[in-house]
């Protein structure tokens, strides 16, 4: 529908309706590297696949609806964002680099330290898209105003390429 | 969004601060938008004009370096036939006293007939590596006999000797650990820290003192830090019987100071597995300490045993773990199903003679006591270690020089049917160079009368050469 047929390799197919909006403004949105799909159950040569998982095919959609579902208990969906995202370290099986993402969390982890890709945009742009949501919903009552900013900027300032690999007050360092 | 169209009949405004946020968040999902992906560390700041004078700079290193003519590895001996217990080598045939045959098993008739015997069954190669349809009963068999042998849970074989304790400890101390090695490790071991990508600390060799010292300022770092500390591993990898100076590790110590500053130890085999104890099973049992005191035992199976792999035991929790994370256990083909009957056949053998062990420390205790007193050459290690260096007394002051003397003596002790060979290292790539030496190698197989034949061959060319 949305989804024109413009070339656009290495793309993950779910978010097709996003990426040709890019390529019309020019930005320089993919690596040269094919963010391409997650063959389940296939051997692959991704040193960590947690850098990959983001891009996989039907991980947006996924993530959407996620959201979507949780949308009844607002407040859960940035808390649980955070601790997945930022919180939790290194990788939940062996990797062979010799331990290199041990002290990463996801977001450092993905796509291998490379900013600005379309999962880091996605995920960024998200979370601003459900504020506005929410903010129309809570009828910009004030105590919601300040709760809901404060869960947004925790969202978003980690994801700050400044603040990569950031620990401040060595809280999370090891 | 100015105006929210009501529901209930009444207007509600955003209020002002609210619309401003939103604009500003609206104006970084733009931003969002048109910014490009970069890399954090590759912003290079050199103009254009520098990486072209950088370039034009640049002058490539020949593919071939230049190599004088006399290098060794391009003067080497032939040999002809086994390299048992006497040895042909260019067309003469001398005694053997450089080949790590320590049992005699590399010629033994009943090690032959197995391997034969596996050959007709199996064929000669695996083609595959062991999680490919490559493993075999005999690699389970010997695994087993190797396990009941050193007296611990489980073992895992590899199909190369160097491969073994260079995967072993990759897969176990990452990024971030803490490794205490020796100074005189051997390059196996040099190449498993290398690619561990931990942090290495060599301590003098067999200094106790000195790996105390290290440790102790180890643990005022963790103290220091004692989140950093929960998360850091510590190893200490020593050898049982040093290949490059033929000393033992002191064991006794380490174990005390493993319990002390809770680290690992790691010991390697190689040239002590069949060699010391009563029954050959190592090091720990010339020691009289136990078996689960070690983490990981790691041995190549190419001295002793004769055959060729290595092997590495312990416990089943610390063993099954190189099984997915030995790089050389699950990306190399396994073992040939003849070389691993020969190994189990050499481990009969060793079981059913449990004298040959007392009777090669015997004559290396004679050949030891006999090359003492050569003028201008030293006997480096102990008394009971069947591989053991002779160096100059005095360097000339260029290893070259040394190197060329020493050859000179090997040469001629050739020529007097004693074959002998110097230690070779990769000079550019060891971390600390043994000075050049003459390892000379004591076997089972050879008899008293040739013990003194050669120690008296050596001291009279010595004397020929350095005087």
């Amino acid at each position: 529908m949305c989804c024109h047929g413009l070339p656009v390799g290495g793309s993950p197919s779910s978010p097709g309706c996003f990426v040709p909006l890019i390529q019309k403004t020019g930005g320089l949105l993919l690596t040269a590297e094919r963010g391409g799909r997650m063959n389940v159950g296939t051997a692959h040569s991704e040193v960590n696949p947690n850098t990959r998982v983001m891009n996989s095919r039907g991980i947006w959609l996924s993530y959407v609806l996620a959201i979507g579902l949780l949308h009844v208990v607002l407040l859960s969906i940035p808390f649980g964002m955070y601790i997945f995202l930022h919180t939790v370290k290194g990788t939940p099986f062996e990797t062979p680099d010799q331990g290199k993402a041990r002290l990463l969390t996801h977001w450092e982890q993905m796509d291998y330290g490379v900013q600005f890709t379309a999962s880091r945009k996605f995920l960024t742009i998200t979370p601003i898209v459900l504020y506005f949501l929410t903010s129309f919903y809570t009828k910009y009552d004030q105590i919601h105003f300040i709760l809901n900013t404060v869960s947004l900027m925790s969202v978003l300032i980690p994801k700050l390429p400044q603040l990569h690999g950031v620990r401040i007050f060595g809280i999370n360092k090891y | 969004m100015l105006r929210v169209p009501s529901r209930i009949g009444k207007r509600t405004h955003a209020p002002a601060y609210h619309l401003i946020l939103e604009g500003i968040l609206i104006l970084w999902i733009i931003r969002l938008l048109f910014s490009k992906t970069y890399k954090l560390q590759e912003r290079s700041d050199l103009t254009v004009k520098e990486k072209e004078e950088l370039i034009e700079e640049w002058q490539p290193e020949p593919l071939v370096p230049p190599v004088p003519k006399d290098h060794p590895a391009l003067n080497y001996n032939i040999v002809s036939g086994p390299p048992s217990h006497k040895i042909v080598v260019n067309g003469k045939e001398c005694i053997n006293f450089a080949s790590f045959n320590f049992l005699g098993l590399l010629d033994n008739p009943r090690v032959k007939a197995a391997a034969l015997a596996s050959l007709k069954k199996y064929g000669v190669g695996t083609c595959g590596p062991r999680g490919f349809y490559g493993t075999f009963d005999v690699h389970l068999d010997l695994e087993d006999r190797l396990a009941k042998f050193m007296k611990t849970e489980e073992a895992i074989i590899y199909s190369y000797g160097f491969a073994t304790i260079a995967s072993a400890i990759p897969a176990y101390s990452k990024r971030g650990d803490i490794v205490f090695v020796d100074r005189a490790a051997c390059f196996a071991i040099q190449k498993g820290l290398q690619a561990s990508r931990s942090d290495i600390k060599l301590f003098k060799h067999n200094d106790m003192a000195d790996l105390e010292r290290l440790l102790k300022e180890q643990e005022i770092e963790d103290q220091k830090n004692p989140r950093k500390a929960r998360v850091t591993r510590r190893f200490i990898v020593v050898e049982g019987l040093y290949m490059n100076t033929g000393t033992i590790c002191p064991l006794p110590e380490l174990v005390k100071l493993k319990y002390k500053y809770k680290a690992r130890i790691f010991l390697e085999e190689s040239l002590s597995f069949g060699v010391l104890g009563e029954h050959g099973r190592g090091v720990t049992e010339h020691y009289g300490i136990n078996i689960d005191d070690i983490d990981l035992i790691s041995a190549n199976m190419e001295n002793a045993l004769a055959s060729i792999g290595g092997f590495c035991c312990g416990r089943s929790f610390v063993i099954d773990h190189q099984r997915l994370s030995g790089q050389g256990y699950c990306f190399s083909a396994s073992l040939p199903p003849l070389l691993a009957a020969a190994a189990i056949e050499a481990l009969n053998i060793m079981e059913e003679n449990p004298g040959i062990f007392a009777v090669l420390k015997e004559k290396c205790r004679q050949i030891h006591k006999a090359l003492q007193g050569i003028s201008g050459l030293k006997v480096v290690g102990e008394s009971f270690s069947p591989a053991f260096h002779l160096q100059l007394e005095e360097s000339t002051g260029s290893r070259e020089q040394d190197v060329r003397l020493l050859q000179e003596i090997v040469d001629q002790c050739m020529n007097k049917n004693i074959a002998l060979t110097q230690a070779r290292y990769l000079e550019k790539e060891e971390k600390c160079l043994p000075p050049p030496s003459i390892r000379v190698v004591v076997t089972v197989e050879q008899t008293e009368e040739e013990l003194v034949r050669a120690a008296s061959t050596i001291k009279e060319v010595a004397q020929v050469v350095l005087l």
